[in-house]
């Protein structure tokens, strides 16, 4: 997006100080994700153009955004108005479909790759469907609550001062090691059911290209 | 929010309205133009009043390509907005003084 552009090369007049802030700031609007993008990157400019003008003439920036930066932001993300729901759904099945076929073309690639090298590795897998379904299913919940997990975290660290150490393994156990745990307990655990299928690996490519192919549709028509 | 700072900003509405019906403004310019009148706010409780009057259709803003300097957001009063100032006007007229009257009568005891 134009605009975007245009932020990203005006920011860079700011001084340190105050390129911190509307960073902060910008950082934490942004992350109000049901929020329209042009009405949130027009309010961001003109945040911007307005702190260069203080910026000019020595005037502090709490002039601008108050004593309380984050309650300001809150004000300014409470006004916006929300993105049309389509808009959203579109893009979280998008996010699924490409998710899925990037799993799907890589299992069926590294696999076919490797049973060329390796004589032991089967070419054919049995897959119950049941348990595909609900392993499926569960993976996207997991994944959609991390990735809500990462912007509400994200959108809280804005305006705080933690150490770099803490904040890598506090985030490192929160979305790396737990939900990937789950993942593994996910996939070992799970009883096998429902219809049991044969599936000579190589097909995996073809479906992860057609995931693709649908992530792809849903994109524009986002 | 305390009573004080809802009045606020329902009479700070007002005044940008009227800022508008008299001519089109960008964000930093309407700022300073209410410090001259004298009226001093916090120049960032603008843009929530700004988002706010778009979101109501009382006001529309338009990003204007400028040859020297940056791109500008300007905004204008819609047929709405200019009703709704005229009904402003009116609730402020109807205000202005026995609020004011009240409130003398209470500091002369």
């Amino acid at each position: 997006m134009e605009m975007i552009k245009d932020n990203n090369q005006k920011r860079e007049l700011l001084n340190e100080k105050n390129k911190k802030l509307y960073e902060d700031i910008l950082v934490y609007v942004r992350l109000s994700y049901n929020k329209s993008e042009q009405e949130t990157e027009e309010i961001l400019m003109e945040l911007l153009d307005h702190l260069l003008s203080l910026q000019k003439e020595d005037r502090d920036a709490s002039e601008l955004f108050g004593d309380n930066p984050r309650s300001y932001a809150d004000e300014i993300i409470g006004e916006l108005p929300k993105t049309v729901t389509r808009k959203s759904l579109c893009l979280f099945g998008m996010g699924v479909c490409y998710f899925f076929a990037t799993f799907t073309f890589f299992q069926g690639f590294l696999t076919t790759l490797l049973s060329y090298i390796f004589d032991h590795i089967q070419t054919s897998r049995t897959y119950a469907l049941g348990t595909v379904f609900v392993n499926s299913f569960s993976s996207v919940v997991i994944a959609a609550l991390v990735v809500y997990g990462m912007i509400r975290y994200l959108r809280w660290s804005c305006f705080n001062t933690w150490s770099k150490a803490f904040e890598v393994i506090f985030t490192g156990v929160l979305f790396g090691i737990i939900p990937f745990g789950l993942f593994i307990a996910l996939f070992y655990f799970m009883p096998a059911f429902g219809v049991v299928i044969n599936l000579d690996v190589y097909w995996l490519m073809p479906i992860g290209i057609i995931l693709f192919l649908i992530g792809q549709w849903l994109r524009k028509r986002a | 929010m305390s009573i004080g700072s809802q009045l606020l900003k329902g009479v700070l509405e007002g005044c940008i309205l009227a800022i508008m019906a008299r001519e089109t403004v960008y964000g930093y310019e309407l700022a300073v133009k209410l410090q001259t009148q004298g009226i001093d706010v916090s120049e960032g409780s603008i843009y929530p009043i700004l988002l706010r009057l778009q979101k109501e259709e009382l006001i529309i803003g338009e990003i204007k390509k400028s040859p020297h300097g940056p791109n500008r957001k300007y905004y204008q009063l819609t047929d709405k907005g200019k009703k709704s100032l005229q009904a402003f006007r009116l609730h402020w007229e109807s205000l202005k003084y026995p609020v004011d009257r009240l409130l003398e009568e209470k500091e002369e005891k």
